[in-house]
């Protein structure tokens, strides 16, 4: 599976977001988006689920336009991890989670065996089945997250958007998260984009980085090639030291604590 | 009385059955409650010889009580019922679209400009031509909801486009101006103004089969609508780009749910006057019985609603030395219970 941006332009009235941006995206591998705040990433992400429309340019999955698919269509092809995980009304963990089946249970019908076991098996995988019963309102930022990261892991769709979906989660259950979303890329073959802000994870952890400032692509390729100290002055205007890390097979930021 | 509520939660076979019965027991007191006391027993063989078309039962009895029962109890209490189960599954659709436990049917202006209309019609004194105030304040809140709508619309940008805020907002603008319009068409009323005020004030006197079978007709159509999204209603509660990225029409199914509840307030509102705090209590205390699942809470909602507002008017009608105003009742008695839940679940 290769998604594709064609040449994407977004901009609310004169304010541009997104500018020139073609690149693609093939399955079995994990991105990652880092750029500083404000530089068009999540809706660059919000663009390739659908929920925003591109003023100009197109996007497609295996030569498909997104925007000529229903959502319907779009949800059993791309879940998203976005950073709305705050909940006005007092439903429980399993429910939230049973809402990633949505898009494969006909209306007036109730969820059948598998996507009961599938919700339960998803709620182990990322450690919240202790909490299946809680009230999602009254649970931690962190906890939230897993919940909604097991809700989107349930669509079971080839394309995972992760939306800054660690922030709130310990180390702990970071790393943990982050083996199950590789394990997923490489046995299963699926396409992963995740927005980071901290540069050493998305360094050891993904394939390729993709590095934004203001609304167009800085660098695209393996973190060797992007992550310079050169471009890391460019894009976030700090000072640093790259150098490739032995524990974490991959290079790594440090910056001075003056 | 807790391990009951833990048997009733999740079960809304059983909840249904239950609200029925007490919603039919309901009607059959206050059928037999009034200035004429009709025993119980008379009431439901007239009920059962009416239904099952046998006339040797109605023949037994007396006519008194046959045109008490039909021309004027039945008509009431049944309008009346509808309407609190009309206003509580709009409070359910209002609560989930704008994400607020809080809303209730009016939130959006639709009884300021269903007041709008009435006063209107009634200053004109178009009454005589019979429809013309209930059609007035029908469409006074159609033009409302659509104003307030347009105002929170965007096409640009789906995350802020008829988000809660802009709506609640849009909302507020609108009632506020509507509400000076009554004031000074108040104002400019002279004599006629006690009828706007009493019509304000809501009440279910003198309602005919005609009112009944309106609100009916459009519950049904409501409730089909509401239960047919009533799953995609829960997963707004996500938030708008977790609900779309599950496949979820969010600006289709945000617009066809506010029509639908904005239109059963609306008649609600053209066949009775403003009634408060049923939309509102209804839905938000049946939520701490069933949950936020919107498939449980609209329907049990309804038949709470009916039960809820029946109990009041036959209170007012039949009870009270003096029928004072529904509306009035409905918020002098719903207003303080609602702070009282209000205070003690809210800071848990």
């Amino acid at each position: 599976m290769k998604l594709n941006l064609h040449d994407i332009f977004f901009a609310y009235d004169s304010d541009i977001i997104i500018q020139n941006i073609s690149c693609s995206f093939a399955s079995g591998n994990f991105y990652s988006i880092i750029g500083p705040n404000g530089s068009g990433k999540t809706t660059l992400l919000d663009l390739i689920s659908g929920f925003l429309n591109p003023g100009n340019g197109h996007i497609d999955i295996d030569e498909t336009p997104v925007l000529s698919l229903s959502k319907k269509e779009i949800s059993k092809k791309i879940a998203l991890v976005s950073q709305d995980y705050a909940i006005n009304f007092p439903f429980r963990v399993k429910d939230v989670v049973m809402m990633g089946r949505h898009p494969y249970i006909p209306r007036f019908s109730h969820p059948c065996g598998s996507d009961v076991e599938k919700v339960d098996k998803m709620m182990q995988i990322c450690g919240i089945y202790h909490l299946s019963d809680r009230k999602i309102n009254e649970l931690s930022g962190g906890e939230r997250q897993r919940c909604v990261f097991a809700r989107a892991l349930c669509q079971d769709t080839p394309i995972l958007l992760l939306d800054e979906a660690f922030s709130n989660m310990d180390i702990n259950h970071t790393l943990q998260m982050l083996r199950l979303v590789k394990r997923s890329v490489k046995e299963k073959n699926k396409l992963v984009i995740s927005v980071f802000h901290d540069l050493n994870l998305a360094s050891s952890w993904s394939d390729e980085l993709l590095m934004m400032k203001k609304g167009g692509i800085k660098a695209f390729g393996n973190s060797q090639d992007v992550l310079t100290q050169q471009t890391i002055k460019d894009v976030f205007n700090v000072a640093s030291i790259v150098e490739f890390n032995e524990h974490a097979q991959a290079k790594q930021v440090y910056y001075p604590s003056i | 009385m807790s391990i009951l509520l833990n048997i009733l939660k999740g079960r809304t076979e059983y909840l249904v059955v239950l609200f029925s019965l007490f919603l039919v027991l309901m009607i059959l007191i206050s059928l037999s409650m009034g200035y004429i006391h009709i025993p119980m027993l008379d009431i439901i063989s007239i009920l059962y010889g009416k239904i099952s078309g046998n006339l040797h039962i109605l023949e037994n009895t007396s006519e008194t009580y046959l045109t008490v029962i039909f021309d004027v109890r039945l008509p009431r209490i049944l309008t009346c019922a509808i309407v609190g189960a009309a206003l509580a599954v709009s409070g359910g659709l209002f609560q989930g679209i704008l994400l607020n436990p809080l809303a209730d049917p009016y939130t959006l202006g639709v009884s300021a400009g269903a007041a709008f209309g009435a006063s209107i019609a009634i200053l004109l004194n178009l009454s005589a031509a019979f429809v013309s105030v209930p059609a007035f304040a029908f469409t006074g809140a159609c033009t409302t909801l659509f104003l307030v709508m347009f105002l929170s619309y965007s096409s640009k940008n789906p995350s802020l486009s008829l988000s809660s805020n802009n709506l609640i907002l849009s909302g507020i603008i609108v009632a506020a101006i509507l509400s000076a319009g009554i004031s000074f068409l108040k104002f400019i009323a002279n004599e006629q103004v006690s009828v706007i005020i009493f019509w304000l004030m809501g009440s279910f006197a003198s309602k005919t089969w005609t009112d009944f079978f309106a609100v009916l007709i459009f519950l049904m159509i409501g409730l089909f609508i509401s239960m047919f999204f009533a799953r995609d209603l829960n997963l707004i509660s996500l938030g708008a780009k977790s609900a779309t990225s599950l496949g979820v029409d969010l600006k289709k199914v945000t617009i066809i749910l506010l029509v639908t509840g904005s239109m059963l307030a609306a008649i609600c509102v053209s066949v009775s006057g403003i009634i408060g705090f049923v939309g509102l209590l209804v839905p938000h205390t049946v939520r701490f019985i069933t949950g936020p699942d919107n498939r449980k809470l609209l329907p049990i909602s309804m038949l709470a609603g009916a039960f809820l507002l029946l109990f009041a008017d036959t209170i007012t009608r039949a009870v009270l030395p003096h029928e004072i105003p529904i509306g009035v009742l409905t918020a002098l008695t719903g207003g303080p219970v609602f702070c009282w839940i209000f205070k003690k679940n809210r800071f848990k």
